[in-house]
């Protein structure tokens, strides 16, 4: 476990041998040479359990605890409210209810269709646009500002606004003089679909971008660029290797939220065409086959089995993209 | 801490601050960064466009022009004749605070622990958080509601800041551990030559190093409380109490949605987490100003 | 005076419990309860316990806020010891939002009934009172057969507000601009004959709310009525499938209709009420020339006419014959508006809900929802020319019959009513449809 997770804390690739000057004068400190002071364990694992204590308490408290009453209430057909009970119990019926329900691996399907394509689609983009941006320019932060705006604006909204515009007799269809059932046709609904996620989070991706970016001291793009570096040999060859932590972060993020995507399927689709218009997703299922049909436990189980799935992509993803590079970057040994 | 400066010994660079505020970019950048906006703004237009428009206008014609100009819209939010439009954004503003402020606390001090410290259990604590993003909040939502009910906090802000920040802090703590182990370890170690402890270290080196870091999840925090929709509608009843996006809900009822209000009212609610972007979105860049100068 | 007696006798009991365990700290409204005695007559008690209630609605919209807050300060007024606080719940977040109450214990005293299968589920788990006995005598007799939909193992939970009929609700003008007689369309020949009609002269025959499912569901429940008799479709939650026949043949007749092409184009991604480019938007506007729905419909078309009002040239016949089919041919569907108390609350909810269902309330309801009051004695105030159609169309029929997925829950409802949109969507034939529905069960 260890190992594995350890690898989102992923270093820069590139190494920068920094040293510190006092005012007196340089004295370079090459890492080795230095020796840090003994300090004593229980100092450290106090300070351990002051600064990480509290978020993990808070957390096991308002995520982990509802989490494992939900487990619970997965074995019982529980509509809700009322009793749990022998009279309700039903063991692994929910789990097998699901597994065996292809409009379920249908979800699934299409869940792993928006991971792939919203990294294809939206990766390269934000990347493109964070690396224009980070430059000096007048305009940026209104520029900034206004790419942000989609990302703003509430999901239900968005939906509300997003339905209006692409019904069959709605305003694009209008607009061009279309009969596209850019909702209800299944072949052209997952791609509005992509559009609508590419639009909504491209500023999420764009911003997570810019802040890596501004971790990247100036004076190595200076310094390529007095040494006769184009802007876009900069860009490939300094920018986007030290990016790289910031882009697999988001990688992760991005894949765990096409895995859990639920807002925008729902206020656009509803509770019922989703499937024939080919959009559903795993949550969507969950939310549509559980609390919304007013089967609780139903939904728990379901939601264990969407959460053991992403933990899977998840796993594979740590251990194949975050791991690749942390050998050697983390190289400090284990104090204990 | 005495004065120090971070250099570079391959180029010889100074970390500094810089000026970021150069001159006109090259048209073609404009051009892109105009296309984009384009995209990104016509959806949005549309919604306050049509925010002056009336059910009627919308079903006659989709694609159309308001005509005549309904301002009554937006006015009868503003004026709080339909809803409580600036008690709602108050609730909206103060919950939204709290929660960003107790998330970048814990999750900052988290992230450091995570990044900076070796310990068997770190893997574990790692993979805990990593795993809330994994759960959906819709599944949480009864029991957390009943453990509000025992607690005797259901109703009250606190019953909806402190599932927020605990559903917050996987994102957070994701996007800052890198951040914080991206500080050199050498500045760590100059900082303990000259007689910082790690604590000293933390809030002296890591907080103002870490500011891109932390000004991101704040903004991604903050917008998160700000349309946070089913943690409100399920802990809050008094509609004193309830937040803009419930505020939203409120106008829309089975019987007769008023479309054209909704979008009013949005286009209305979008603004405070607009103007909190653009406030903070600056503090990104140049985060590294005068923290490494001690 | 025996019932104030009682009524102190208990809060001597909770003043003493006081120091144990608040009193209804969290939740004032369940003070005094379970002393519910049963000579209630509606009367006053000037000087009773104080008592607070939380009362649940959906009224929301133009009228609704108004309308209960005046109910409510007109009882206050007659019962000074008593206080209700009123919250308003979206529709749609309703049934999320009571549930979740029901598990944390805080059920509100009054809330919005919805009957059927989910009233079931609710009596099984001890949430609704039981008010046979405490229903005011005057308004018994008034509601009378109207109790039906309230009513579970001959005991009632609930107290109707207003009746919801089914049928088509149509534009007077576009049908005369197509030169289509309403009251000629009496079998699906004639209906498909004025469909053919009215897509030659206005935009679309019939809007569709294809996207929330329930209305291109009606549409199967109709044509079962149609088809299948009296004790299959009224014994059908307690028969839990759909063997008999009819229910295919009733799946056969959407499917057949459905190929003529008669719903508005895009029906599927179209929503029900809400708002701009709904289906009743649709009707309100002159874009399609009828509708199936409940009764509600006229106060939904109002709301989303230029001038909010009602559609002045609004009519209404019911659904037509269907050839061969088991059914009375002039039988009904319909859903009524209820509210129940929850089996905490004090006694005081069910002089509420005796309030609620007399003539004063249920011609005021009547009046600001344009709907069909549940008391008889109420019916005057119903003008609009299209509901009294649709009243009267009530009065004639020799059985009604609940909306399928309310009555089977909402589980196996919504999988009902996903069958029919997924055979509406083409991808399921009649069979495809009924073996998805039968796998709800």
């Amino acid at each position: 476990m260890s190992e594995t997770s350890s690898a989102a804390t992923a270093a820069p690739e590139v190494e920068l041998d920094w040293s510190i000057e006092s005012e007196g004068g340089s004295v370079v400190l090459p890492p080795s040479a230095y020796v840090r002071p003994r300090r004593n364990h229980v100092r450290r694992n106090l300070e351990i359990i002051i600064l990480a204590g509290p978020a993990i308490l808070l957390f096991l408290m308002f995520v982990i605890a509802p989490v494992i009453v939900a487990l619970y209430y997965s074995f019982y057909k529980w509509k809700g409210f009322g009793p749990t009970n022998a009279d309700n119990f039903v063991g692994l019926d929910n789990y097998k209810w699901t597994l065996t329900n292809p409009e379920f691996w249908g979800a699934v399907g299409h869940n792993g269709i928006i991971m792939v394509l919203s990294l294809v689609m939206q990766g390269p983009l934000a990347i493109l646009v964070a690396l224009l941006l980070n430059q000096k320019m007048r305009g940026r932060s209104l520029i900034r500002v206004l790419i942000f705006v989609p990302y703003v604006i509430s999901e239900a909204i968005v939906g509300i606004g997003m339905f209006l515009m692409l019904q069959d007799e709605g305003a694009l269809n209008k607009l061009l003089g279309l009969h596209v059932g850019w909702l209800s046709n299944p072949k052209v609904a997952m791609w509005t679909l992509m559009f609508i996620l590419t639009w909504k989070y491209l500023g999420f991706a764009i911003i997570l971008m810019l802040a890596g970016l501004q971790g990247i001291p100036e004076e190595l793009s200076e310094a390529a660029a007095v040494d006769g570096a184009t802007f876009w040999q900069i860009q490939w060859h300094i920018m986007l290797p030290l990016l790289k932590p910031t882009i697999k972060v988001w990688g992760f993020l991005s894949i765990i939220g096409a895995m859990q995507l639920f807002d925008l399927v729902y206020v656009i689709w509803g509770q019922y065409i989703a499937t024939t218009a080919g959009v559903s997703t795993m949550a969507w299922f969950m939310a549509a086959n559980g609390r919304l049909s007013g089967q609780l436990g139903r939904g728990s189980a379901i939601a264990i089995i969407v959460f053991i799935l992403s933990l899977v992509v998840a796993m594979i993803y740590q251990r194949w993209v975050l791991n690749r590079d942390t050998e050697g970057a983390l190289t400090e040994k284990e104090e204990d | 801490m005495s004065k120090v400066k971070v250099v570079n010994k391959q180029t010889g660079a100074v970390l500094k601050a810089t000026p970021k505020d150069g001159g006109w970019g090259h048209p073609a950048i404009y051009f892109i960064a105009l296309c984009i906006i384009a995209v990104c703004l016509a959806p949005v237009l549309y919604i306050i466009v049509n925010g002056f428009r009336d059910n009627s206008q919308m079903t006659l014609n989709p694609s159309g022009w308001p005509n005549p100009w309904v301002p009554g819209n937006y006015g009868a939010v503003v004026t709080g004749r339909i809803g409580m439009f600036w008690r709602q954004a108050w609730n909206s503003t103060y919950i939204a605070l709290i929660t960003v402020v107790l998330v970048i606390v814990l999750g900052v001090m988290t992230s450091f622990v995570l990044a900076r410290y070796k310990f068997k259990m770190r893997g574990a604590i790692y993979l805990l958080f990593a795993s809330g993003l994994m759960f959906p909040l819709s599944v949480a939502i009864t029991p957390l509601y009943i453990m509000m009910i025992k607690t005797h906090l259901a109703g009250s802000a606190l019953s909806v800041i402190l599932p927020q920040v605990a559903f917050g802090l996987p994102q957070t703590i994701i996007i800052l551990t890198p951040f914080l182990a991206a500080i050199p370890m050498e500045i760590e170690e100059a900082a303990f030559v000259d007689g910082c402890s790690r604590l000293g270290f933390f809030f002296r080196m890591v907080v103002p190093l870490s500011m891109p870091g932390v000004i991101t999840v704040a903004i991604l925090n903050f917008v998160g409380s700000w349309n946070s929709y089913m943690l409100p509608l399920y802990m809050l009843t008094d509609e004193s109490q309830y937040t803009l996006p419930l505020g939203v809900q409120m106008f829309s009822s089975a019987h007769s949605q008023e479309t054209a209000q909704i979008l009013a009212f949005t286009s209305l609610a979008m603004i405070p987490a607009l103007i909190f972007f653009s406030l903070f979105e600056k503090k990104i860049v140049g985060g590294l100003t005068g923290a490494v100068k001690g | 005076m025996n019932r104030m007696a009682k009524v102190s006798v208990v809060a001597v009991a909770c003043a003493a419990s006081l120091a144990l365990a608040s009193c209804g700290s969290s939740n004032p409204g369940s003070t005094g309860s379970g002393a519910a005695a049963p000579t209630t007559g509606g009367a006053a008690t000037s000087s009773g316990e104080q008592v607070t209630m939380e009362l649940w609605h959906n009224g929301t919209g133009e009228k609704g806020p108004a309308v209960f807050e005046k109910a409510v300060s007109d009882f206050e007024a007659a019962h000074s010891n008593v206080k209700i606080n009123i919250t308003i719940v979206q529709n749609e977040d309703f049934d999320g939002k009571l549930q979740t109450a029901m598990a944390g214990g805080t059920t509100p005293d009054i809330f919005l009934q919805r009957g059927g299968g989910k009233l079931n589920d609710q009596v099984k788990a001890d949430q609704v009172m039981d008010i046979t006995s405490l229903i005011d005598p005057q308004v018994k007799s008034e509601i009378g057969g109207n109790w039906a939909l309230e009513t579970l193992d001959s005991k009632i939970y609930a107290v109707p507000m207003s009746l919801q009929p089914e049928g088509f609700w149509y534009s007077g003008n576009l049908f005369k601009d197509a030169g289509v007689d309403a009251k000629s369309i009496t079998d699906m020949t004639s209906l498909s004959a004025a469909v053919d009609k009215l897509k030659a002269s206005s935009k679309s025959a019939i809007s569709l709310g294809g996207k929330d499912a329930w209305p291109a569901a009606h549409w199967f429940y109709q044509f079962a009525l149609r088809q299948c008799s009296k004790d299959v479709i009224q014994g059908l939650v307690g028969a839990q499938n759909f063997d008999d026949p009819c229910w295919l043949a009733a799946l056969q007749s959407l499917a057949d209709f459905a190929k003529t092409e008669p719903f508005n184009s895009g029906f599927l991604t179209t929503a029900a009420q809400q708002g701009a480019g709904s289906s009743a938007g649709m009707v309100a506007n002159y874009q399609a020339a009828m509708e199936l729905m409940g009764a509600w419909e006229v106060g939904v078309i109002g709301g989303l006419t230029p001038d909010k009002k009602n559609l002045p040239d609004l009519g209404f016949f019911p659904f037509p014959k269907v050839d061969g089919g088991k059914g009375d041919q002039a039988a009904m569907m319909a859903g009524a508006d209820a509210y129940s108390c929850s089996i905490k609350a004090p006694k005081e909810c069910a002089d509420f809900l005796n309030f609620l269902g007399a003539k004063a309330q249920q011609e005021g309801f009547s009046e600001a929802f344009s709907q069909i009051p549940a008391n008889s004695t109420a019916s005057g105030k119903v003008t609009d020319p299209a509901l009294k159609a649709a009243a009267d169309a009530l009065a004639k029929s020799p059985y009604t019959v609940l909306w399928i997925d309310s009555a089977l829950g909402q589980d196996t409802g919504n999988a009902v009513n996903a069958a029919v949109v997924a055979l509406l969507a083409g991808s399921a034939d009649p069979a495809a449809a009924l073996a998805q529905m039968q796998k709800a069960f």
